[in-house]
């Protein structure tokens, strides 16, 4: 084989390549959550405020999530395994405790029935989220020369 | 909202979802024919906010008033967005990004139909 050394390619930015249609599905679920917390705190914070106020809380997971995998700088993207992790373990707490016990939850959020009202997207991007944080996570200095 | 300019809407998202997730099978960035395309979609998006917005204007009331206004300003913002995101790296998942947007509309335009009753 040839002695000459390939360069280790370097991970792409999280921004990057399929990088850029996750943020795009992320920025939607920000914009879609982020807004349908906000009117239904507004307009009818007294019919199911938990459920509201969880539509907010997945909101803001969503829109940090977006900003912080769109920069993907290191320290954004400490952030975005956050608020993946969070948005993760969220889909499936919420998606859990909205079929046991559907009474706390009498209007639905992103996160119902593991996100059923759109597509079960909400269950899958967290999981897409941290496979791409892996897959693009920086190597560290040397250990790509020792390979042999 | 008007059920014509609805479905007229729906059926150019569509078209629009289906060609950007062909440019990027074909691994191509959008074409120029593709980005007037979603210009085009975005501007029959609009008037339809516009017009059910004026509608909203002159005393139609539906039953979820909030969400409806919340659908008609949102869905305006979704193409100019996607199509900024899309531009500023121009692979194949430009035309994903496309395609998800468009896809976004074509679901807001059919929850507005659902949302358009009068109380």
């Amino acid at each position: 084989m040839s002695s000459v050394r390939e360069p280790e390619p370097t991970p792409p930015r999280t921004s990057s390549g399929p990088g850029r249609a996750l943020v795009a599905v992320y920025g939607l679920f920000a914009l879609a959550a982020t807004s349908r917390g906000v009117t239904q705190l507004v307009t009818q914070y007294a019919e199911a405020p938990l459920a509201y106020v969880l539509s907010l809380v997945a909101g803001i997971v969503y829109v940090v999530a977006t900003v912080t995998l769109a920069r993907g700088t290191a320290t954004s993207r400490r952030v975005a395994l956050v608020a993946v992790s969070v948005e993760l373990v969220g889909v499936l707490a919420v998606g859990t405790l909205s079929l046991v016990d559907p009474a706390a939850f009498p209007r639905a959020t992103v996160w119902s029935a593991y996100g059923i009202g759109y597509g079960f997207v909400p269950l899958v991007l967290p999981v897409l989220g941290l496979l791409w944080l892996r897959r693009t996570r920086p190597q560290p200095a040397g250990s790509s020369a020792t390979s042999e | 909202m008007i059920a014509g300019l609805a479905w007229t809407v729906s059926a150019l998202a569509l078209v629009a979802m289906c060609w950007g997730l062909l440019t990027a099978v074909l691994d191509k960035p959008p074409g120029k024919a593709q980005l007037l395309y979603a210009a085009g979609l975005e501007l029959v998006v609009v008037v339809q906010s516009v017009i059910a917005l004026v509608r909203l204007g002159t005393g139609f009331r539906p039953v979820e008033l909030a969400t409806t206004i919340g659908y008609l300003v949102g869905i305006v913002v979704l193409v100019p967005v996607a199509w900024f995101w899309a531009n500023s790296e121009r692979t194949r998942f430009s035309g994903v990004v496309l395609a998800i947007a468009a896809a976004a509309v074509a679901a807001m335009t059919f929850r507005l139909l659902v949302l358009w009753v009068p109380r």
